[in-house]
């Protein structure tokens, strides 16, 4: 019975105390919401910069109160949204740019309709 | 005893296949993205697109399915499958953005050729149709000169024909002159009508020309005759070649030619000057081609001067011939 008590109070303590993790993960997150700022975040993925800034204040907060397991995985939820801005602002950009072709085909079409008549099919 | 262990045995042994056996405690979250990666992975519009970020996402989900233990991990893995799925469809809608910006270019260059085709097409057309609108106004004036000339040739062989018919000898020699005016004025007609506008121009500059409520007035000075004198000075005829010019560009209107003299010396004798001078230049302009069945002369002596008479200078603006393009 007792060593099975020392076990157990083992198991605990080591989920408890995880490994302290670098402290340079919360500035690779930064540098994550950076990037995603440089590429017009805000203005595209306005609410995945918002879970960005938001998960790494909470992670720095883990940090300080020693709860390192949750604070990585804020790290990485912080970055993931950081990255699905970049991917969203360059596909807003995409689409952005098709909306443009073709109101300028619309309207180079019917320029040529008006200048050619029926010989324009 | 054996029987019980048995028993207890079995049923051990159903608790641990049980255990094995179990399925993963059924987790709502990680069932909704699983099913938002079957979704984009059937979508008509974004499958096939991004390929390896839905790989990533597929290995998000299974590492996320996998996983036991304690619900903050797990809850994180699901999470971060859910943004992988979101990252993947983003992906796709973008190549597919791509794929649509090489249709719409590619739309685009070919309505520019097919433009710029037309538009050659349309130059070649309308360069043809200026040149036929230039063979056709050229082949029209050249037709039109040919009918005038045939008119005016007709005309001169009908007034000959009229003109042969009197037989005076003075008539005779005003038929002989006139004959070969008429030539002169065909000639002249057909100029005119090739350069009309121009001439006319031309002619309006050189002379000296009234508007007046019977008509347009030309002036000739006292430049025609010596003092005292009915006959046309030398040269004379030629300084009215211009006037003949300005009459037959009315050919339909009637002249008259009206003589005036100053105020010296007796009226009775000035109106008789004035009418033969009058008379003369009548002479000299159809001598020179103008129609004399339009042409009529006046003496009107000292009676209509245009100047005053107290002075050379004015006498000299009142001795004059002034021959009238007459408006009916």
């Amino acid at each position: 019975m007792k060593p099975i008590l020392i076990a157990l109070v083992c198991l605990v303590l080591a989920a408890c105390t995880t490994v302290r993790p670098d402290p340079s993960i919360l500035e690779t997150a930064e540098q994550a919401i950076e990037a995603a700022e440089a590429v017009g975040g805000d203005e595209f993925a306005p609410v995945e910069m918002r879970f960005a800034r938001e998960k790494l204040a909470s992670a720095r907060i883990g940090m300080e109160k020693e709860k390192y397991e949750v604070a990585v995985y804020l790290v990485e939820e912080s970055e993931i949204n950081s990255e699905l801005a970049i991917e969203k602002s360059r596909t807003a950009k995409t689409r952005r740019r098709v909306n443009e072709l073709r109101k300028s085909n619309v309207e180079l079409d019917e320029r040529l309709r008006a200048t050619f008549g029926d010989e324009y099919k | 005893m054996s029987r019980r262990l048995t028993k207890l045995a079995l049923v051990l042994i159903l608790v641990l296949l049980s255990a094995c056996g179990a399925p993963p405690k059924k987790d709502l979250a990680l069932e909704r993205v699983r099913g938002e990666l079957d979704e984009l992975k059937s979508n008509p519009e974004l499958a096939g697109y991004a390929p390896l970020a839905v790989g990533e996402a597929e290995r998000a989900i299974r590492a996320a399915e996998l996983a036991s233990g304690d619900d903050l991990y797990r809850s994180y893995l699901v999470y971060m499958a859910d943004r992988r799925i979101q990252i993947a469809r983003t992906m796709a809608e973008r190549e597919q953005n791509e794929k649509t910006l090489d249709e719409l270019a590619r739309e685009k260059s070919a309505m520019l050729i097919k433009a710029s085709q037309l538009e050659a097409d349309q130059a070649r057309m309308d360069a043809e149709e200026a040149r036929l609108l230039v063979a056709t106004t050229a082949e029209e004036a050249q037709r039109a000169r040919e009918e005038k000339e045939a008119a005016l040739q007709k005309e001169a062989e009908s007034a000959r024909a009229a003109q042969l018919s009197a037989e005076e000898a003075d008539q005779a020699r005003r038929v002989a002159e006139s004959r070969a005016s008429e030539a002169e004025y065909a000639r002249l007609e057909a100029e005119l009508a090739s350069q009309q506008v121009t001439s006319l121009t031309r002619q309006l500059e050189n002379l000296q020309l009234r508007e007046t409520e019977s008509g347009v007035v030309v002036t000739l000075g006292d430049v025609l005759f010596a003092s005292g004198q009915a006959r046309l000075v030398e040269g004379g005829r030629s300084s009215l070649e211009e006037v003949v010019d300005l009459l037959q560009t009315e050919p339909d209107k009637k002249i008259r030619v009206e003589g005036h003299t100053d105020s010296l010396g007796d009226a009775q004798a000035n109106l008789l000057l004035s009418e033969q001078r009058a008379e003369a230049v009548l002479e000299a302009l159809v001598s020179m081609g103008v129609d004399s069945e339009r042409i009529s002369s006046l003496g009107m002596g000292e009676d209509f001067p245009i100047a005053s008479n107290e002075d050379e200078d004015g006498r000299a603006r009142n001795r004059r011939v002034d021959v009238i393009l007459l408006d009916n």
